[in-house]
């Protein structure tokens, strides 16, 4: 048999499974029966058919901080997380506004800044992102899309509410396990998918075509789309490889392209062909040696040039990063009042500002109650976790976020929710997040493929696959 | 096709042909010191040199003389990771080849390679030496061979697939005229004869096409001009040709770069040149020859097709 491990019904934290009651929520009924049915041996065997497979698909990703770019499989934990189509009709709703705000902001931020010139949010607060880019001003981007591909990260509080923990608008990774994920499962464990109609997640990688070809500066008739890629030694090089081999584009490195008077160029065995979109998995700073990284030998020389003068689209844009900066994120409900004219669908976690000296003072004051986070890192690098860090390490932070506060934020702990994850043969409740992926080309599409990430490591709140998480096949129940 | 694509496509044909060759060898030679060779009258020893020979050392080789020859050699052919043409550093760089062009590749394809390299890097040498590593050689070959017929059955036959097949036979035939020069068939006709035939995996399609028993030159002749059989240097040869012509566009008999001018020499020595001419200087000089003409074509061809550009700007 596999029990849920015996727990008290949740009350500090939202369970995905169960009622405060301790009965289990109705959409998660099918997938309990299945589970006894095929009893604890049987799911055992196929959990170690499904690893074997990742590793030979080379389903794996690099850790930074191991030896010389170690390969590692992605936890994956068999078990779905089940999203009704309430929940994702307001998940889907809450996303696209987001987004249309975030594009909308960063339009504004380098064409006028009419929400710095009316108060809104303060001016310095822009100049300081290490990610707003004066290269962009007055830069019109092919129809005005910014952020072609974001990933909104969701948790969900003690009452169940989805809120918005962070915007990621410069190069979102994670969609490659979405679908290899749902696909390893309906291999190897046919069976949960009995009594469900779960959304395909099988044609993000159109969807995404059709949102690069959109890219295209107008001149384009048949727009020719490559994934620009860091190389073999870059954490999410399987995605790059799997979205490029799926679209049936040309995958890159920054040596294959040449700008000849403002064109960009591939190196082909039968001389130079002209690239109208650039899908880029690199960031800013890469990208052209002449603007920002002179020593960068992952960049293209002349790419910014070309781009400015309307001769290729990037994807995203340059200079989003202002837009997902932790610092900003604290303004996007105002983004939304103030370009949309709505309220939002989705809030977001209460946020300190350490520029401000009193909220400075108070996180100071609470460090052990709080997450701090480095305003412009991603992946749960350079992160605090207060209530789990040691005496020492709370004051060494506080130094550094002292001498430096606008490199810092502060956020209570939230308890995410948890859900049942099968680890070292029992099932035990884990803690999960929610990443869906909006694409924005003609509109914003958010295709029901969500990448769960779960902290595997009992009590833990961080679900970074660089800090001990795996992820979940995410269902998405149709309507 | 990218130039970069089309340089890895070429290395990763190349060490894969390369790793399959090597296995082989190991596996021939192995077996055959077993009775053949005793240890004590120091022609264990020569065996082994010369394969070290065959799998690419120039340089002789130290070649422990305390019967140990044979785990020594095989160490370092099979798992040594300083030795760039040991089969786990082919294995590594066909790997490593295939993992920056992936986007390039089947699943299919992929996948024989990845399950192959997380294999050969499991292993140790004492466990398969142990087990005797005929076990082991097989199941490189057989990964080889599957890598084979996986992209001929699952690749688009455009560009890339023929740069493969260039890569492929290139070193196919340079690995065989590297075989054909350590070996002795002036001084032990039948013996060399037959081992030359089993590294080149022609024992029974000689016999079939001789009806004889191996002897003198023949087996020589048989290696550098059989017409089918597919590990001639005059068939791989054809097919480098084949291969370029159909990436270049230009018709078989002109040429459109300096690797297909060479190839054709290359094939109208093979076709046309009297094979005492050929031997004049022996067996070894000719090999020798042989093995620096496939080495300028490779030059060649990457000059041709993907130079080492300098880093711009």
């Amino acid at each position: 048999m596999l029990d849920l491990q015996p727990h008290v019904a949740a009350v500090e934290h939202y369970d995905e499974l169960y009622t405060p009651l301790g009965t289990p929520r109705a959409h998660y009924g099918p997938l309990a029966a299945t589970l006894e049915r095929l009893g604890r041996d049987e799911i055992l065997a196929r959990v170690q058919a499904i690893n074997t497979s990742l590793l030979q698909r080379g389903v794996t990703f690099t850790v930074y901080a191991d030896a010389a770019g170690t390969e590692r499989v992605f936890p994956f934990d068999i078990i779905p997380r089940i999203i009704t189509p309430d929940e994702w009709g307001h998940i889907e709703r809450g996303i696209r506004q987001r987004v249309r705000a975030i594009n909308a902001f960063l339009y504004d931020v380098y064409h006028g800044e009419r929400i710095l010139r009316e108060k809104r949010m303060p001016r310095e607060l822009v100049y300081s992102s290490k990610n707003y880019n004066r290269e962009m001003i007055d830069v019109d981007v092919p129809r005005d899309v910014y952020i072609h591909v974001s990933g909104i990260d969701l948790i969900r509080d003690e009452k169940g509410e989805f809120l918005v923990l962070e915007d990621n608008c410069r190069t979102p990774s994670g969609i490659s396990y979405v679908l290899e994920n749902r696909d390893v499962l309906k291999r190897g464990l046919p069976d949960f998918f009995r009594g469900y109609a779960v959304c395909p997640v099988d044609d993000y990688p159109s969807r995404l075509l059709d949102v690069l070809r959109y890219a295209a500066p107008q001149a384009a008739e048949r727009p020719n789309v490559v994934v620009l890629t860091p190389g073999i030694y870059n954490s999410a090089y399987f995605e790059h490889t799997l979205l490029a081999r799926r679209m049936g584009v040309e995958l890159v490195e920054a040596r294959d392209l040449i700008v000849v008077e403002n064109v960009v160029y591939l190196k082909t065995t039968r001389g130079l062909e002209r690239v109208d979109v650039i899908y880029r998995r690199v960031d800013d700073d890469y990208l052209d040696p002449l603007y920002f990284i002179p020593e960068s030998t992952l960049g293209v020389p002349g790419l910014m040039n070309a781009y400015r003068a309307g001769n290729v689209g990037i994807a995203n844009a340059i200079g989003t990063g202002v837009g997902d900066d932790k610092a900003i994120y604290r303004f996007v409900p105002e983004m939304i009042r103030f370009y949309l004219d709505e309220e939002p669908v989705l809030n977001n976690v209460p946020t300190f500002d350490c520029t401000e000296p009193s909220q400075l003072q108070h996180v100071l004051a609470n460090l052990d109650k709080l997450v701090v986070k480095t305003t412009n890192a991603s992946g749960g690098y350079g992160m605090l976790m207060g209530p789990f860090a040691t005496k020492e390490e709370r004051e060494r932070f506080a130094e550094t976020v002292v001498s430096n506060p606008r490199d810092f934020i502060a956020q209570p702990v939230v308890q995410l929710s948890s859900s049942p994850t099968l680890i070292d043969g029992a099932m035990v409740a884990r803690r999960v997040d929610l990443r869906p992926f909006a694409l924005f080309g003609r509109s914003v599409d958010v295709p029901p493929a969500a990448l769960t990430r779960v902290a595997l490591r009992e009590g833990s709140l961080v679900v970074n696959s660089s800090q001990g998480g795996g992820s979940k096949d995410t269902w998405v129940l149709q309507a | 096709m990218l130039s970069r694509v089309a340089d890895s496509l070429y290395w990763l044909g190349r060490n894969v042909e390369r790793a399959e060759t090597i296995a082989r060898i190991l596996d021939v030679n192995y077996t055959r010191a077993m009775d053949l060779y005793s240890q004590r009258d120091g022609r264990s020893e020569a065996l082994w040199r010369s394969v070290m020979q065959s799998a690419g050392f120039r340089t002789q080789a130290k070649i422990s003389s305390n019967g140990r020859a044979a785990g020594d050699c095989f160490g370092f052919c099979a798992f040594d990771e300083s030795n760039p043409t040991s089969i786990i550093s082919s294995v590594r760089i066909a790997r490593t080849n295939a993992l920056s062009i992936r986007a390039e590749l089947t699943t299919e394809v992929w996948e024989v390679i990845n399950v192959l390299y997380l294999d050969v890097t499991d292993q140790d040498l004492d466990s398969v030496l142990r087990e005797g590593p005929s076990k082991f050689l097989r199941r490189i070959r057989d990964g080889m061979q599957a890598f084979a017929g996986m992209s001929d059955a699952t690749l688009t036959h455009g560009d890339g697939w023929n740069f493969l097949q260039v890569g492929r036979f290139i070193e196919r035939a340079y690995m065989t005229a590297r075989i054909l020069e350590a070996v002795d068939v002036e001084h032990e006709p039948w013996h060399e004869s037959q081992r030359l035939l089993e590294m080149c995996c022609a024992s029974v399609p000689f016999a079939q096409a001789s009806h004889s028993a191996p002897e003198g030159r023949d087996a020589v002749a048989f290696i550098l001009l059989s017409q089918d059989f597919p590990r001639s240097l005059r068939f791989c040869t054809r097919q480098i040709d084949v291969s370029m012509h159909q990436i270049s566009h230009t018709p078989e008999g002109t040429f459109a770069n300096d690797a297909e001018r060479r190839l054709g020499r290359m094939r109208a020595l093979f076709d046309f040149t009297p094979l005492d001419e050929m031997l004049q200087a022996g067996v070894p000089a000719f090999a020798r020859q042989l093995v620096g003409d496939y080495e300028a074509l490779s030059n060649d061809i990457q000059g041709a097709y993907f130079p080492r550009m300098p880093v711009t700007a």
